[in-house]
């Protein structure tokens, strides 16, 4: 069953927290571009960039912890670190996009039944190309 | 035979082996089984052959619950009823339809699916579908270029659908049943009262009155009602004079239980990669399309979350547009046009277009990457959800009837919940993302004003072998009444995610070979 969209929240903000404190040494340069390559969700060749960003907007809304851009890249960051797919330390977004799918890491946002991922990924793109 | 009961005298008695109330899907499906037999079978149809307002108008209702369609458009009062103007959807009801399932309260069949496979290959025939089959795969192997989507069986399946062109009984088998020697159809023979005997064990003869103010009788060995569910509801209820409940009531259920398939639109569809070949499958062409496919959630998943069957069409779509429901079709204008003329005294005639659903004129899918999601949903059996008798009467001084269609808070969950899986499961393959409508999501309790069913009538007569929870037994018998049985949609204890029609049918033949068997 999808996360229920109250308990989700609060599992995201909790997450998005302890990610923001673990990543501030990384250095500016390779936030901005991991922000810029992480905020190109699958989603954006389905529904196109108005959608995206509508998406983007209400995740950003519905979740303040992660408001800004570097709290959703940690955020994205941490996960894929934490994801069970494999020894790497980081998995391709887009394994883990279908890893949330697959074990009920969802969300509903706009009506759109989304991985976790691909939603902060779309509250990404709307930051950055507002 | 055929005789128009207007022209038979006041007084007359009519006798037969068989009696067979309504001349729609099932009481034609019957009477076709007994054709040459050496059985008298007598086939009253309250209509004439074609449609004829006065007629219409003995079916005339009060809709006290949810919004719903005007009764007397809803339903035919016509030789081959209701089948004059549907469009022909038939699949077969799931394994778990059958079933006892603890989270939908009173569900339960008192036979199993595989009771019931070979009425539902004779039923094909008569419905003039193709093979009896409804696997996809099988499908394929017949027509490459059905293909289904390649979704995990575990919890989404592509279940089968197959066209009637559709069959109108009421050409289609007209000349059978008015040459056959053995068969006498009355038009324009309105059952008014089903007369029991003292003990009320037994029914010993019907109370017919065609418009005019002519009254016969019939006496049969065994009657049938296949009037359809609301019908069948309002004419044993009025059948009050030895009980006061009306017939087959002693516990207060004939009429409840009303349940009709919930037809929505729930979402939206964007493929990952849009491929209109690979979508054959799924698209449908009145007239056109012999069997299409349909997403749906399998009986483990349904297990898992508590849900009700249910099925959801893909119908080609461009972003923004929002797909209408089925009454919706008729524009809420329309609905509130009928609502206000109905409350007005029905003066004039009904404000109704047309009385086919939007999918009877679906084109094939082009290469959209965008598709409505429609839902066809059962609807959870409901005993506040009922038929019963309004004071005011029609021409022929029978009561009219009054309909509370009424949803319970698993109906909705439901629906959200498909949608919400549907969802995963597109995504997990990296096929597509779905989009919920906004009126599915938060709570459960409340339905938008296009809430629509599919004009499917079922329950009322409920089957249960247990007397205190269903009005018929697993025969189709009333129980308490030794030779009344009901044929129809009003025996489904649940309502499955399949249209009514070909589960009906096969129902009313296998009640047909049970009689058989007790006149032989």
């Amino acid at each position: 069953m999808p996360m229920d969209r109250r308990q989700f929240l609060r599992v995201a903000a909790t997450g998005a927290v302890v990610h923001l404190t673990s990543t501030a040494c990384r250095s500016h340069a390779d936030a901005a571009s991991d922000a810029a390559a992480l905020a190109q969700p699958e989603l954006l060749a389905l529904v196109g960039p108005e959608q995206v960003r509508e998406i983007g907007r209400r995740y950003r809304r519905a979740v303040p912890a992660e408001h800004d851009a570097e709290a959703l890249r940690a955020a994205i960051l941490a996960a894929s670190r934490a994801s069970r797919l494999g020894e790497a330390p980081r998995v391709p977004v887009a394994e883990l996009v279908r890893s949330d799918f697959a074990e009920g890491r969802t969300v509903v946002v706009h009506g759109w039944v989304l991985s976790v991922t691909e939603a902060r990924q779309c509250a990404l793109f709307s930051l950055l190309h507002a | 035979m055929h005789t128009d009961a207007r022209t038979l005298e006041s007084g007359t008695v009519l006798e037969g082996d068989l009696c067979i109330v309504g001349a729609g899907a099932a009481g034609i499906s019957m009477a076709l089984e007994w054709v040459n037999s050496k059985r008298t079978v007598l086939l009253l149809e309250g209509g004439g052959f074609e449609l004829e307002p006065a007629m219409q108008d003995l079916y005339r209702g009060e809709i006290v619950g949810q919004p719903y369609y005007p009764l007397h458009a809803a339903r035919l009062h016509y030789f081959g009823g209701t089948t004059g103007h549907w469009a022909g959807f038939c699949s077969q009801f799931d394994p778990i339809d059958f079933e006892k399932r603890p989270w939908v309260p009173h569900s339960g069949w008192p036979m199993r699916r595989e009771e019931l496979d070979p009425f539902y290959a004779r039923a094909q025939r008569l419905l003039e579908l193709g093979p009896n089959e409804y696997e996809a795969d099988e499908w394929q192997r017949r027509d490459p270029g059905l293909v289904p989507l390649p979704l995990g069986r575990r919890a989404v399946w592509t279940k089968m659908w197959q066209f009637s062109p559709p069959t109108r009984f009421g050409t289609k088998y007209r000349d059978a049943i008015v040459g056959a020697r053995n068969v006498h159809l009355y038009t324009y023979a309105n059952v008014c009262e089903v007369e029991a005997n003292e003990a009320v064990t037994a029914v010993q003869g019907l109370r017919v009155r065609p418009l005019g103010g002519k009254e016969f009788r019939v006496r049969a060995r065994h009657y049938v009602l296949a009037c359809c569910s609301i019908q069948n509801a309002r004419l044993l209820l009025a059948s009050n004079r030895r009980a006061t409940a009306g017939l087959g009531n002693a516990h207060d259920l004939v009429g409840r239980y009303f349940m009709e398939h919930i037809e929505m639109p729930g979402g939206e569809l964007a493929l990952a990669q849009p491929d209109s070949a690979k979508m054959k499958m799924y698209a449908f062409e009145f007239g056109q399309t012999k069997a299409r496919g349909e997403l749906a959630l399998s009986a483990q998943v349904q297990r898992e979350h508590g849900i009700l069957n249910g099925t959801a069409s893909l119908e080609p779509g461009t972003p923004g547009e929002e797909a209408k429901s089925t009454f919706q079709f008729l524009t809420p204008q329309v609905l509130e046009a009928m609502r206000a003329w109905e409350k007005g005294g029905r003066v004039g005639p009904p404000p109704i277009p047309s009385p086919e659903g939007p999918r009877a004129d679906s084109s094939a899918v082009g290469p959209s990457r965008f598709f409505h999601l429609a839902t066809r949903q059962e609807q959870a059996p409901n005993p506040d959800s009922r038929v019963t008798l309004s004071a005011e009467k029609d021409a022929l001084g029978m009561p009219r009837v009054k309909l509370d269609w009424r949803l319970t808070t698993l109906d909705k969950r439901s629906m959200r919940t498909f949608y919400e899986l549907l969802g995963r499961e597109l995504g997990r393959t990296g096929m597509g993302r779905v989009q919920i409508r906004e009126w599915l999501l938060d709570d459960d309790r409340t339905w938008p004003p296009f809430l629509s069913g599919g004009w499917h009538h079922m329950g009322t007569t409920r089957m249960h072998a247990d007397p205190r929870q269903g009005v018929v037994d697993a025969d189709c018998r009333v129980h308490g009444l030794g030779n009344l049985y009901v044929a129809g949609a009003a025996v489904f204890p649940t309502g499955g995610a399949a249209n009514p029609t070909l589960t009906l049918v096969a129902l009313t033949l296998r009640l047909s070979d049970h009689l058989k068997a007790k006149l032989a």
